[in-house]
């Protein structure tokens, strides 16, 4: 994107012919060295890709005759109310998600940050939620949240919260918080650990000079704080925004797409239209469709890292 | 990438099974369901004959999957205890062989499951077989009813009796109700709410499974009777979101007065729950009669496939009295009804009942069953989710809804 202009800049004073020569021979060695990423890569991403890509332009039952229809599975998806809702969903939660996971890990980050004395403990309290895995984190609230032998329903009881029995995962707006809170839970520990990398790199040299000028607290972190772990925080929202893009198990675990398929992300989708209607083809033009997505999100998210870095 | 990771795995499970078969043997897959009774038949066939059963026992959710990799790379098993609602659209994906002369030749053919061929026969040609069976049938606990005031050896016999008895058995006290379904389970509601609907003379799909007909006095009547015991709190509040995995689990609580279940119910609580005094009677319609759903697997066989008449002779023997004798032991109902009686003496007589169930049972035809019915996100469990768990008026619109889409899948697959 950017980069292309010091292409241009004369690399002092080696002629064009040997410049050519040296440059061939490292480059022979480079591949040699990146050739079992290389491997990886096609064997892992590209081929998969490709697959799914030709996989997408057919008719492609699990069992049965495979048949090329061209671009007919992308056709019948721009009609899919289904998946675009589904699609809907799943932005509605990556907003809520990533509000959450960034306002949550930056409070924790900021906690965390300075040494003092038992702040290991909080550390490492704050990141064991990172390390369950996704599909065990979700059997294990799909538990508490159990009206009948949970945890949570009993206690809301008990407290007095409510008179009756109640069925957190019944209705959209509990089931949804539910989710999303446990996935909170889960997962800001990670973007606490990004964020206080940032926030350490600060020099606090300039927290002195602004206290000197009689900057408050509020101003401190307004003006010194945020754009100085702006970077982290970009990093933190790409990969939250791309990783909730792709939410699937808490949903499919805990809710199974419910109440009413109203919590039905576009990967869960892709799922059900791949191993439970059994239509591979179909479920591949859709994988290609929030592929391109999500490559179009990234990008942008990258653009704006890259533009403001220029301007300083 | 999600789906293709899952893709890769299945093949390198498929590739990894796929052992040299011997000369005179033959591959056989089944799913889970069966891992009790399968390799008990296919022990004691492999110990009296020459022909062996080499046998291979794979995760319910993954069966499908598995076997279309296999098949698609050549590796498929010969043959395959499936589900008995997968055998249509198997047949008519032209996976399947002909098994029509096969299972004419047999001199029982005439008292084979008429649930499991009616299913097994796509275009007018045989491509499955029964193999194991299990009735869906209503349970009730003895020590509740007593408690009650019940008579603890009589069974409920129309929706009113249910009602009346779920009322009494609910004022035991405040973590006991009445009755129990699992409220977002696609599966376990065709296999125990249907059967109430096809006792008062409804059904949901028309013979030849070409149109959806869920709309109907039956279908209705049978919602508002579910809605007014969840109305009137005599379900737990669980019921609304349970996907299956308390369907049984919840009656063995023994906090549960009547429950839809099925004949798998009667050896696992035997088994599990030996303390747990129930009884078994019949899925009742709304004024009496009763019904069932035949569940089991059909027995198919690969396309293409040179060991027929080595799966021929295991058929035979799974056929015959002590086969059947075996497989009613370790929990499959027999399903040839001719010999069901002899088969089952000795064991628990409530199995009886279940054996009965079965042989008067049926089975919807479908073959985008899957879509419309299994799948947690298909329009029948979401519409019975949605009813039952909401008022009145909810119903019709919610049932004309549910026809629409289920027909436009149907017509979709065709």
């Amino acid at each position: 994107m950017s980069g292309s202009q010091t292409d241009d800049v004369p690399k002092g004073p080696t002629s064009p012919a040997r410049r050519v020569r040296r440059r061939r021979r490292v480059d022979y060695a480079g591949y040699l060295y990146i050739a079992p990423a290389i491997l990886l890569v096609v064997v892992f991403f590209v081929v998969p890709l490709v697959m799914t890509a030709w996989m997408s332009l057919h008719n492609w039952p699990l069992i049965g005759r495979i048949r090329w229809i061209g671009f007919g599975n992308y056709i019948a998806l721009w009609n899919d109310q289904r998946f675009w809702h589904a699609l809907g969903f799943t932005v509605y939660y990556t907003v809520w998600a990533t509000i959450g996971l960034l306002a949550v890990g930056l409070a924790l980050a900021l906690f965390v940050e300075k040494p003092r004395p038992g702040i290991g403990f909080y550390r490492t309290a704050y990141f064991l939620p990172v390390v369950v895995g996704f599909a065990s984190a979700s059997l294990l609230w799909a538990w508490l949240s159990n009206v009948d032998s949970g945890l949570f329903s009993p206690v809301a009881q008990w407290l007095g919260l409510t008179a009756a029995p109640y069925n957190l995962l019944a209705d959209f707006d509990a089931a949804f918080w539910s989710v999303t809170i446990m996935v909170i839970w889960k997962v800001s520990g990670f973007y606490m650990i990004i964020l206080m990398s940032g926030l350490q790199a600060i020099p606090t040299d300039f927290y002195e000079a602004a206290r000197i000028d009689g900057a408050n607290y509020r101003q401190r972190f307004l003006h010194i704080t945020l754009p100085l772990i702006r970077r982290s925080l970009v990093l933190a929202l790409i990969l939250s925004v791309t990783g909730s893009m792709l939410a699937f198990d808490q949903f499919y675990i805990i809710l199974a797409g419910g109440p009413q398929n109203q919590t039905l992300t576009a990967v869960y989708w892709i799922f059900n239209q791949s191993f439970v209607s059994f239509r591979l083809g179909y479920g591949s033009a859709l994988s290609m469709v929030l592929l391109a997505i999500l490559l179009v999100l990234s990008l942008v998210q990258l653009q704006f890292l890259q533009s403001r870095e220029d301007r300083r | 990438m999600k789906r293709l990771t899952l893709l890769a795995a299945v093949t390198a499970a498929a590739l990894a099974s796929a052992a040299p078969a011997l000369a005179d043997s033959f591959t056989l897959w089944v799913r889970a369901d069966g891992s009790t009774f399968m390799p008990k038949i296919v022990d004691a066939f492999n110990a009296s004959h020459q022909t062996k059963a080499e046998l291979q026992i794979v995760p319910n959710a993954e069966l499908v999957p598995k076997y279309a990799v296999a098949a698609a790379s050549g590796n498929a098993p010969d043959a395959l205890s499936l589900d008995l609602i997968y055998t249509p659209s198997f047949a008519a994906a032209g996976q399947l062989e002909d098994m029509t002369d096969l299972a004419k030749s047999l001199p029982y053919y005439a008292s084979l499951s008429q649930a499991h061929l009616s299913v097994g026969t796509f275009e007018g040609h045989i491509y499955g077989v029964p193999f194991s069976a299990d009735s869906s049938v209503l349970i009730w606990n003895k020590d509740l009813f007593k408690q009650a005031g019940l008579d603890p050896e009589k069974g409920p016999t129309t929706w009113a009796e249910i009602r009346a008895d779920a009322e009494k058995v609910k004022k035991l006290g405040p973590d006991i109700y009445g009755y129990y379904f699992s409220g977002n389970c696609g599966g376990c509601n065709i296999f125990t709410f249907t059967p109430l609907i096809w006792a008062s003379g409804g059904d949901i799909f028309s013979a030849d499974g070409k149109t959806a007909k869920l709309d109907s006095p039956q279908m209705r009547d049978a919602v508002a009777f579910y809605q007014s015991m969840v109305k009137d709190g005599l379900v737990p509040a669980g019921s609304r979101t349970d996907t299956g995995s308390n369907f049984f689990a919840a009656f063995a609580t023994g906090k549960i007065g009547i429950a839809p279940s099925g004949a798998f119910a009667i050896g696992a609580l035997n088994t599990q729950y030996p303390n747990l005094h129930y009884g078994v009677t019949f899925l009742p319609g709304k004024t009496g009669g009763w019904s069932s759903f035949a569940g089991g697997d059909n027995f198919v066989v690969t396309k293409g496939t040179k060991k027929l008449a080595l799966i021929k002779e295991f058929l035979e023997f799974a056929y015959s009295l002590p086969g059947q004798t075996l497989l009613a032991k370790y929990g499959s109902l027999p399903i040839r009804s001719d010999i069901a009686k002899e088969a089952l003496a000795g064991l628990d007589s409530r199995y009886l009942v279940a054996a009965e169930a079965m042989a008067k049972g049926k089975t919807p035809y479908s073959v985008v069953f899957n879509d419309l019915i299994n799948s947690a996100n298909g329009p029948w469990n979401t519409t019975l989710n949605k009813v039952f768990f909401a008022d009145a008026a909810a119903i019709e619109p919610a049932l004309k809804e549910c026809d629409a889409t289920m027909q436009s899948i149907i017509d979709a697959a065709k």
